[in-house]
């Protein structure tokens, strides 16, 4: 069951700090890709027990 | 021997260990004396004297004040994110007249982040309110199924009762483990991811709390039937067996003991029927305590659920339309935890009625 706290804990802080961070960046053309990217790391945030499970099967 | 003399001595029998005396008391104390008229001893005299068991509408009024004091102290909450909303509302006008709107954003986030530990302390208190509920509700089954085995052994239901005791304890005890360490948690945390959602402008974590939710609604009405159904088959299977066996013991002891026999077997009957009889009025005991001992906390975390939504109604016209979606769906969470308690509750008395159901002979 911890694990399960510590990912929802992940998932809550990245979540926050990145929309700090989408605010804090100036509007230019390279803000849409630094979004994707912000995309990508909750996706592989929220892919990580998925991974963690396949890798102990 | 008059059968209502039969039936008294053969409860004070049964009830001389005191069990369901605490089982009584401690009902009392917990539903703050609304269970004081459904006690074993009031059932078995208006069924003797030929009462109806609900003779009192005190009940629901006293229900219905309950309901609308909860209401009333969630309603705090439900003012407290109303006047952020309006602050967010407000901040949202004035963004334009900020040198950048990066200030604004900043603000905007602060106020969502300030509803989100507001709700996040409600969610806590109702997830509190369902593990102790679910905990009262298994220990009251804990003292309730012994008490109810025992009388359907001596019933005569002999198979019944021995197959039936060890897998609906062992059924009780797995259900409370689900509902306590998966279910409970795993609506909790959706909840958070839900309010998490609203900090964002983008759905980064929406469908995974849905998912999160679904699912854990699925398992517990999948468990529900699942067991539910073993006993129900179960039960009617060792019924045959038990009245097969007894039907065998009354043809014997009339037809096999001269002259005394038939008065025998029919006295034999008798004591077997008063003893079924108060098994119903020990199985209705039984479900009577657990609606009621359900009834409050289910009531605490309903209102707090239907807050929740109204907060959710009442925002939208005034602040971003993230925050009401979040809040709409803190609400229907809450009241999600609500609909395991009633499945688990729901469990609990069709064991109770399966247990009835046997050996009614």
């Amino acid at each position: 069951m911890t694990s399960v706290y510590i990912f929802i804990k992940d998932i809550f802080l990245i979540i926050i700090s990145i929309s700090f961070f989408e605010i804090l960046i100036p509007d230019s053309k390279i803000s849409k890709y630094i979004k994707f990217i912000f995309s990508m790391i909750i996706l592989v945030i929220i892919l990580e027990p998925v991974s963690l499970f396949l890798l102990n099967l | 021997m008059n059968y209502d003399e039969i039936l008294k001595e053969q409860f004070n029998n049964i009830n001389n260990d005191g069990k369901l005396d605490e089982l009584t008391k401690q009902t009392s104390n917990l539903t703050e004396g609304l269970s004081d008229e459904f006690v074993p001893e009031k059932l078995l005299d208006s069924i003797l004297n030929g009462q109806s068991i609900f003779y009192d509408s005190q009940i629901v009024s006293s229900l219905k004040e309950l309901f609308l004091l909860e209401i009333k102290s969630a309603m705090v909450i439900c003012i407290e994110i109303l006047f952020i909303s309006i602050v967010i509302g407000i901040i949202k006008g004035l963004s334009d007249s900020f040198k950048t709107k990066s200030v604004a954003d900043i603000s905007m986030l602060i106020c969502t982040m300030v509803i989100i530990g507001l709700s996040i302390n409600s969610l806590k208190t109702s997830y509190n309110l369902a593990l102790e509920a679910t905990t009262i509700m298994v220990n009251t089954m804990e003292i309730l199924i012994p008490v109810l085995i025992g009388i359907l052994i001596s019933t005569g239901a002999i198979t019944s009762g021995t197959v039936l005791s060890p897998f609906i304890l062992g059924t009780i005890g797995g259900m409370a483990l689900i509902i306590k360490k998966f279910i409970l948690p795993a609506l909790f945390l959706s909840c958070i991811l839900s309010l998490i959602n609203s900090l964002t402008e983008k759905d980064y974590v929406n469908k995974l709390a849905k998912l999160i939710r679904n699912v854990s609604l699925a398992v517990t009405g999948f468990l529900l039937v699942i067991f539910s159904g073993i006993i129900t088959l179960q039960g009617l299977l060792t019924e045959t067996a038990d009245s097969l066996l007894l039907d065998t013991a009354k043809f014997s002891l009339s037809n096999f003991i001269p002259i005394v026999g038939g008065f025998t077997s029919d006295t034999v009957e008798l004591f077997l029927k008063c003893m079924s009889s108060i098994k119903n009025v020990i199985g209705i005991f039984g479900i009577i305590t657990l609606v009621l001992l359900l009834l409050i906390p289910v009531m605490k975390i309903l209102s707090i659920g239907i807050i929740y939504k109204i907060t959710a109604a009442l925002s939208e016209p005034i602040s971003d339309s993230k925050v009401s979606s979040g809040l709409n769906d803190m609400g229907t969470s809450i009241i999600y935890i609500c609909a395991i308690m009633f499945f688990t509750c729901l469990l609990f008395i069709i064991f109770i009625t399966s247990i009835l159901s046997i050996g009614g002979t």
